[in-house]
């Protein structure tokens, strides 16, 4: 589950640089962590794992003072792998991981004399993504020859589409999280096509060969190109975790990142503020995380602004640079001199692709609610902004807390629940929510028994946590247990008057003014009932037998 | 097939002749800076105002004659200097052909985006697994173990 709020931007062992930059940069509002006064659980697994509060750092002022002189400006290229059964224009199986070279045939191959047909789920799945990003839709497009020399492309040209994609001119809206200072953001999307991937090299470390296997040349890829509108890692980040949203909602891909399922290439230029033309533009590549994307970002911005305010603009040249993980920092790859050559021309052995308007309502129609409505959705039911983004972040997930309200539990008990244990377990035990033997229906049981009273929010835990490893039912496991919380005051004095006249020093003390020790005494009732009395009855009951004049 | 050959070959010549031409006006004259999406939208508008227009400011006498050794080189064929000399008249010949191609009014006909084929030839997306995969791996030269062996590359182009 790699959600927005489990990812944690980590600014330990940036460079100097980056560390003053994430400073700035991170202008965070810590109160809203604290949200929710009702909650019967807590909140441990909203927490980031890692500090964010960079370390002290002298020379980070005045780096921050260029910085303000200068805007970024960020585009994205990204890269679905579509999870179709086979790949795009062949009936080879689509699988990723299998042993390699053996998902080949004549037509991914680039051997005389085969031909090309394209795989229908390629067009369904471009026409859902597009429609998901507000584009609109080529009723006619077409495919062209993109043509380059590697080993990873059989044929020496991959198939593409060029000057008329299938979707074009949408955008996309996300919501920035609290701790990166919020907000709701709209960046426009250019366009979407379609196109095949290469096969995957292995460089060897020590041998002067390089591998090649060809499983993944010729699988489906939808390439999502967005407006240049990004200005800062963080919004970077953003957008792309709304894709990897994006395509997971709609089933599409797995957009596992990890996996190459989804590849982010980021174009990044700055400009002193005011300026309109852009400033040089810079690719980087490699980018496997989200976090990874905001640094190398930030990063960027950092060594461009430098470059400018030491009057060494011109050597901000085009190039593509890699990201390096371990060092966190980006190095040239290689330099850009021209625009690359592709000799792009009309795939002559494919038609055009055309679309019928009753096609494209139907599946316009067999959408699923998406990350954006469903977030307005939440919020409109009352729910914290760091509940909404949490809950909406993975698609199982939300649709397990739709299935909890479903059932009429309370709303903001049902967010509680599933953000706190619920996620503290999961993450513990690296299960989906799709894992556990827990069924929303007994989850909205659950809430329901603590809130009428049955069972004390305690003994719900406990409940909880056995009904997430085992299944079963609530009410079951109340009986079995025999678990209902005791509510008959009278019980609870007994249990109240056993203990004070089992603890006579501690009584003692206490009504010398050791009024702490009210603590010890509820902690010996509760253990007496094994966790069932009613803590509220409890309390008040233990308060007047300790403050009695007797 | 004829055209087919033929659009491979103009395709990789510098000329762009075919519908390329316009497309390497634009990249050359839109500032670097530009980010590749903003291009790209700007180029798809042309493509669509352009077509219906394409015979009446272009003839064969506005043509670059080929440069053979460069095309070589882009498709990484070696070519000697006696072949390079063969090569470029009848590369020429093929180009002014298209300047012939260009000369054609077609103004008042609706701009195809590709030439008339059958549509609807779709493929379900059902896997079928290859029989003869032994047969393409055994035809590589280069095939060792599991894998195709090819010399260290580690930077496109």
């Amino acid at each position: 589950m790699s959600t927005t709020l489990f990812r944690t931007i980590q600014p330990n062992q940036f460079t100097l640089l980056g560390t003053a930059l994430f400073r700035r940069r991170r202008r965070s509002n810590f109160s809203v962590r604290c949200c929710g006064t009702q909650t019967t659980t807590t909140h441990e697994a909203k927490q980031p794992s890692q500090s964010r509060i960079a370390p002290k750092n002298h020379g980070s002022n005045k780096l921050d003072e260029i910085l303000r002189d200068y805007e970024a400006v960020i585009g994205i290229e990204t890269h679905v792998q579509l999870s179709t059964f086979t790949k795009a224009f062949c009936s080879c199986p689509n699988n990723y991981g299998s042993h390699p070279n053996t998902s080949i045939c004549p037509v991914c191959m680039g051997l005389p004399g085969a031909l090309p047909v394209l795989n229908s789920k390629v067009v369904e799945f471009g026409v859902r993504l597009g429609l998901a990003l507000n584009c609109d839709l080529s009723l006619k497009s077409k495919f062209d020859r993109k043509q380059y020399f590697y080993p990873d492309l059989p044929k020496g040209y991959q198939i593409s589409q060029f000057d008329i994609p299938i979707a074009s001119g949408g955008y996309v809206d996300v919501d920035i999280p609290l701790e990166f200072g919020g907000g709701h953001r709209r960046f426009g999307i250019t366009r979407v096509h379609m196109e095949e991937d290469a096969g995957k090299l292995l460089h060897s470390d020590t041998g002067d060969y390089s591998q090649v296997d060809l499983n993944r040349a010729g699988v489906p890829l939808l390439e999502i190109v967005s407006e240049p509108d990004m200005r800062s890692g963080i919004e970077a980040a953003e957008y792309a975790s709304e894709m990897q949203r994006i395509v997971r909602y709609l089933g599409v891909s797995n957009g596992n990142m990890q996996e190459g399922s989804l590849r982010c290439d980021v174009n990044i230029s700055i400009r002193p503020i005011g300026q309109a033309e852009f400033g040089t533009k810079v690719e980087i590549k490699n980018l496997n995380a989200f976090s990874a994307i905001s640094r190398a970002i930030d990063f960027e911005i950092s060594r461009q602004a430098l470059l400018y305010n030491q009057g060494q603009a011109d050597q901000i040249v085009s190039e593509t640079r890699l990201w390096e993980e371990g060092a966190q920092k980006s190095v040239t790859m290689r330099k850009k001199e021209g625009l690359a050559d592709y000799r792009y021309f009309p795939e002559p052995d494919l038609p055009e692709v055309i679309l019928t308007q009753d096609y494209v309502d139907s599946i316009r129609s067999s959408l699923p609610e998406l990350p954006e409505a469903k977030r307005r959705r939440y919020e409109a039911m009352g729910l914290g902004m760091q509940d909404v983004l949490f809950l909406a972040n993975d698609v199982s997930v939300a649709e397990f807390f739709d299935a909890v309200i479903g059932k009429g539990a309370e709303v903001k008990l049902a967010a509680n629940w599933i953000m706190s244990d619920i996620a503290a377990y999961l993450k513990n035990e690296d299960l989906s929510i799709n894992d556990v033997k827990l069924t929303p229906q007994e989850l909205a049981e659950l809430i329901a028994a603590i809130k009428d009273g049955t069972i004390s929010g305690k003994i719900g835990k406990q409940i909880l946590f056995e009904l997430l490893a085992k299944g079963g039912t609530v009410q079951g496991m109340i009986k079995a247990k025999d678990l209902v919380q005791i509510t008959d005051p009278a019980e609870i004095e007994k249990m109240v008057l056993k203990v004070v006249s089992e603890n006579p020093k501690q009584l003692e003390q206490y009504r010398n003014g050791r009024t702490k020790l009210e603590g010890y005494f509820a902690g010996q009732v509760m253990k007496m009932s094994k966790g069932k009395a009613n803590p509220g009855l409890l309390n008040k009951i233990l308060l007047e037998k300790l403050n009695a004049k007797d | 097939m004829a055209t087919r050959a033929l659009l491979a070959v103009i395709s990789s010549s510098p000329n762009r002749c075919f519908i390329s031409t316009r497309r390497i006006k634009n990249q050359a004259s839109s500032a670097f800076s530009t980010s590749p999406s903003l291009h790209f939208q700007i180029q798809s508008r042309k493509t669509h105002r352009i077509a219906p227009s394409f015979s009446s400011d272009t003839n064969s006498s506005a043509l670059q004659p080929p440069d053979v050794s460069r095309l070589a080189e882009t498709a990484r064929i070696s070519l000697t200097p006696a072949e390079i000399e063969e090569c470029g008249p009848k590369i020429r010949q093929v180009i002014d052909w298209f300047g012939q191609l260009q000369k054609v009014d077609v103004n008042s006909v609706e701009p195809a985006i590709r030439a008339e084929m059958e549509g609807g030839n779709l493929r379900e997306d059902a896997p079928e697994t290859f029989e003869n995969r032994d047969g393409i791996r055994d035809s590589i030269p280069s095939f060792e173990g599991t894998y195709l062996k090819v010399p260290k590359v580690l930077n496109k182009e």
